[in-house]
């Protein structure tokens, strides 16, 4: 048996470690020696000196265009009045200095003061804004006045301003001060308390590309407070400009069309994903947001029952309705559970069961194969093929087409939406997937949600034959595309029943208006009111360009509703095409 | 089997070693204080870190006597199992950590936070004792086995990233190879293949422990972010002089110049305190405790226990010379705590654990003179 270590090699090598743990601390004795002894009266000065001041110099933030160049998002200059909290130590100097702005007209009291030091605060020799956002005459008349304190000095900040206000809200989204948690979790510690970031939209998803660097600053004093010479200084760096794909007159036009309705309207070009337009409806203005705005007009804005915070092109989720139907179709066309010949009669309802499921007109559409199924949307025909295939290649294919995924848009927040099956009804609802769940699925009703910009890219795949794209904002970033496995002729034969929507069927409003257009309407049963009302399409219908889906909440018939604003926002888009 | 009963308490009486407890209690007295320095800032001012860590104090001596009790066999007896749950934790840390998306490196159990890193460096230290003496790492295979699973821990800590605590982790392996007769030859191997690694070792960092080293070299590279904690705690050192500033006295601390005085920077506050004189005479205190250490080392007849000893000595030692150093701007910012004296409950709790394995091997002797003839 092998006896392992022997104790007396060990106690030689022992040896040897205690010397090194033991006299290796006299080269921390030797340190000491050489700060503590040797340079104490250097340190010392330095210590009680406490004569470098820092100044953190903020960039301004890169400038958003649309896609003709015209600026959504541009800095103004305005003046900070920055001190040392070191320097305002006493009661005195609070006291004094609000007088100082109080006597100029800018309301300040010493608790105020005292208050907003005390919550900027990082170090003693780090600057702190007294008053913020003052013009140029501002501050030079607080300058010129002899109690203009040596404590204090004026520094120049930018200010977001966003032109075109409530238009681009929910694209641009807005800038504010970082909060607390961001702070204690940023992983890079580039931020400090007081830092202006993007909060939502291309501000946030793009806060590392337009924020720039931040400068800084370390300069010595005299005892009195006066700058002697600048230790350190290194200019801060502008943030990088982002230009968009929209346009600002299209946006226009969408606005136009959406004007006081509630709902979303999302265009864009289906060869690419650039975002032509991107509207959700009441929208609000973003500049009071970056000002900083009163904690009750916060709330009135979270608490205003149009939600006008709430960005409904891709974070509201929506029963499909309708327009799901070519999911349906193409689950059926691809697992050959039917082909363009296979034909039901619809006598207005159908029965499963002891459940009766209606289609939308009640006298019912007599037969029906698949085209003109899509063009009359007969329910019925969908509840038939719908369960024929079954729920779990309904979800494979309607998975494949990109429900139940977020589209990959370049904004933060976006939805996925519920994609739901059998798994999902289990985990979530504790309960088994009826065929019934089936039945409303075929026709995009019951557990299914889905979001504007979703239906928008699923009819591009059909527009562009075969890709589902990803939607972009960014010019710059470049088109991604995932290639859809469905067959040529099967999605010739959806397109044909989608033109014939427009042409004869239950869309024909929509193409009133210059432009041949293809798509679907939808009138989505909503649970907690009036239906939805949907058009998702795309024109022209021979050669797609373009493609735009409407929601509009409680609005009823797809048709009517739905129809005419998808109708007149393509034919602006063809129109215009330059 | 006797030698796994225990200790009686008549048995650690006759055994102890009072000056190496009474070492360990002055240094940590002198934490104490500091923490307290350090929490009594202008305008914002606490006493709740010195009195946490005087309720953290209190049950690591519990921990310290119960452990006393149990005896030091007894953990080498169950060292493999105590390795396997360190590491699974350090896994599970992981996962937990990726799934958030955020480097985690605590458990939390309501207000109280737990550190398995701390927890590994006993298990690991135990772990080889007991490895290294029974497979001596005297033939390539054996130390490749010894390095590989000691490895393991490393690799997770870096995982976290926890630069730290994987440093401190090689330096206790090296130092119980080494201890353990490994020819010079391999240790010589190791040494080379460890800075042949070193340009991987730079560009698998984050930007900020990037930044961390380069103002270690030059502080004025950022004087405002990580230089100025580097240059804040030098002026900190340096202007206690001889006898200090006095108890409540420097101004580094106290005007917040300095960043988490009570942690990383608490030999700082202590040395701008008590000067010269007083980092003089800490050093001193651990010269003596790390002389005590290795004296339980030396009359122990045991190997497993010599490695114990080396184990935990390394651990102090190269936590202490980090910290110290970096206060003084002689070493980068790790955010090591400096042992018996910075704020933190699990550091504190594993440290005072290891302490007391190592005191039961000064108490084992006793047993011995009974025992080892059998």
């Amino acid at each position: 048996m092998y006896n392992g270590l022997e104790r007396i090699d060990l106690d030689k090598r022992l040896l040897y470690v205690r010397n090194i743990f033991i006299f290796s601390l006299s080269f921390l004795v030797m340190g000491l020696v050489y700060f503590q002894l040797v340079r104490a009266d250097e340190y010392v000065e330095l210590a009680s000196g406490n004569r470098l001041r820092m100044i953190r110099l903020l960039p301004p933030r890169g400038n958003i265009y649309d896609a003709s160049g015209v600026p959504l998002a541009v800095n103004v200059r305005t003046f900070d009045i920055k001190s040392y909290p070191m320097d305002l130590r006493s009661d005195e100097s609070f006291g004094s200095v609000a007088s100082l702005f109080a006597r100029h007209g800018i309301p300040m009291t010493p608790d105020s003061l005292k208050e907003s030091v005390e919550k900027q605060y990082v170090a003693p020799y780090r600057a702190v804004s007294v008053a913020t956002n003052l013009t140029l005459a501002q501050v030079s008349d607080l300058v010129m006045d002899p109690g203009f304190s040596q404590a204090l000095f004026p520094s120049p900040v930018w200010r977001r301003i966003y032109p075109v206000g409530s238009l681009m809200a929910h694209v641009i989204g807005y800038v504010g001060e970082i909060t607390r948690e961001d702070l204690e979790t940023q992983r890079d510690p580039y931020y400090q308390a007081g830092d202006i970031v993007g909060k939502s939209g291309i501000e946030a998803m793009y806060e590392e590309q337009l924020r720039g660097a931040v400068g800084d600053q370390v300069v010595e004093v005299d005892s009195r407070g006066r700058r002697l010479r600048d230790v350190n200084y290194n200019d801060p760096l502008k943030g990088s400009d982002i230009r968009l794909t929209i346009d600002t007159a299209t946006q226009r036009e969408a606005a136009r069309i959406m004007e006081g309705k509630r709902g979303a309207l999302v265009a864009m070009d289906v060869s690419d994903g650039a975002v032509k337009a991107f509207f959700s409806s009441p929208a609000y203005d973003p500049n009071p947001l970056t000002w900083g705005i009163s904690s009750k007009e916060w709330s009135a804005l979270l608490g205003d029952k149009n939600l006008p915070m709430m960005n409904r092109v891709m974070s509201g989720s929506y029963p499909p309705g309708s327009p799901f139907k070519v999911v349906t179709a193409a689950a059926a066309l691809m697992e050959n559970t039917a082909d363009t010949r296979t034909s039901f009669f619809c006598p207005g309802s159908f029965q499963l069961g002891n459940q009766t499921f209606r289609c939308w007109r009640r006298s019912g559409h007599g037969r029906e194969s698949l085209i003109g199924a899509l063009r009359d949307s007969c329910d019925v025909y969908f509840y038939q093929i719908g369960v024929k295939v079954g729920i779990d290649k309904l979800t494979k294919w309607a998975r494949e087409l990109g429900v139940g995924e977020r589209t990959g848009i370049d904004l933060p927040g976006e939805s996925r939406g519920t994609i739901a099956g059998r798994e999902w009804k289990r985990s979530r609802r504790k309960e088994a997937w009826y065929q019934g769940d089936t039945v409303n699925y075929s026709i995009g009703q019951g557990f299914l949600l889905m979001t504007p910009l979703q239906l928008a890219r699923m009819y591009a795949a059909f527009a562009n034959d075969g890709s589902l794209v990803t939607p972009r904002l960014n010019a710059e970033k470049l088109p991604e595309m995932t290639p859809v496995k469905i067959t040529k002729a099967h999605m010739d034969s959806i397109k044909t029943g989608l033109r014939e929507v427009v042409r004869v069927g239950t869309g024909r409003v929509a193409g009133r208006y210059g432009v041949d257009v293809a798509g679907k309407t939808g009138t989505a049963q909503n649970p907690h009111g009036e239906d939805h009302a949907w058009f998702v399409g795309y024109a022209p219908a021979n050669d797609p360009k373009y493609v735009a889906a409407v929601l509009v909440e409680g609005g009823g018939s797809g048709s009517s509703v739905a129809g005419p604003l998808v109708g007149q926002m393509l034919a602006y888009l063809v129109e215009h095409e330059k | 089997m006797l030698a796994e009963s225990g200790y009686s308490w008549g048995e650690i009486r006759k055994g102890l070693d009072w000056s190496m407890c009474v070492a360990v209690l002055v240094l940590f007295a002198l934490g104490l204080v500091s923490i307290y320095s350090a929490g009594s800032g202008v305008r914002r001012s606490t006493s709740g870190y010195a009195i946490r860590q005087l309720v953290w104090g209190a049950v690591s001596v519990m921990a310290y006597v119960t452990v006393l009790r149990i005896g030091y066999q007894n953990f080498l007896r169950w060292s493999y199992p105590i390795y396997a749950v360190a590491v699974a934790m350090l896994c599970v840390l992981i996962a937990v950590g990726t799934a958030t998306r955020g480097a985690l490196s605590w458990f939390r159990f309501g207000s109280v936070g737990f550190q398995p890193a701390e927890f590994g460096k006993v298990a690991l230290i135990l772990f080889l004792a007991r490895f290294c003496s029974r497979y001596p790492p005297d033939a390539p295979k054996r130390l490749f086995s010894a390095l590989a699973l000691s490895g393991a821990m490393v690799v997770l800590i870096l995982f976290q990233p926890d630069l730290g605590s994987a440093l401190v982790y090689g330096s206790i392996i090296f130092a119980m190879i080494a201890a353990a007769d490994t020819p010079g030859k391999y240790l010589a191997g190791i040494v080379t293949a460890g800075v042949a690694a070193l340009p991987f070792f730079w560009n698998s960092l984050k930007a900020y422990q990037k930044l961390r080293l380069v103002v270690f070299l030059d502080p004025y590279v950022d004087p405002q972010g990580a230089g100025y904690n580097v240059i804040q705690s030098r002026i900190a050192v340096g202007s206690g002089g001889l006898w200090g500033k006095g108890f409540l006295q420097g101004t580094q601390g106290r005007l917040h110049f300095l960043p988490e005085p009570h942690t990383d920077f608490i030999f700082s506050v202590f040395a701008e305190e008590f000067g010269f004189v007083g980092g003089l005479s800490v050093m001193l205190l651990f010269a003596f405790l790390f002389w005590r250490l290795m004296r339980a080392a030396f009359r122990t007849k045991d190997t497993r226990a010599k490695l114990l000893c080396v184990g935990v000595s390394a651990w102090l030692w190269f936590q202490l010379m980090e910290s110290v150093a970096m206060s003084m701007g002689l070493a980068p910012i790790t955010g090591l705590p400096m042992p018996l004296f910075s704020y933190g409950g699990s550091s504190l709790l594993m440290e005072f654990v290891g302490l007391a394995l190592v005191q039961s091997v000064a108490v084992s002797p006793v047993r011995d003179k009974l025992a080892s003839i059998a």
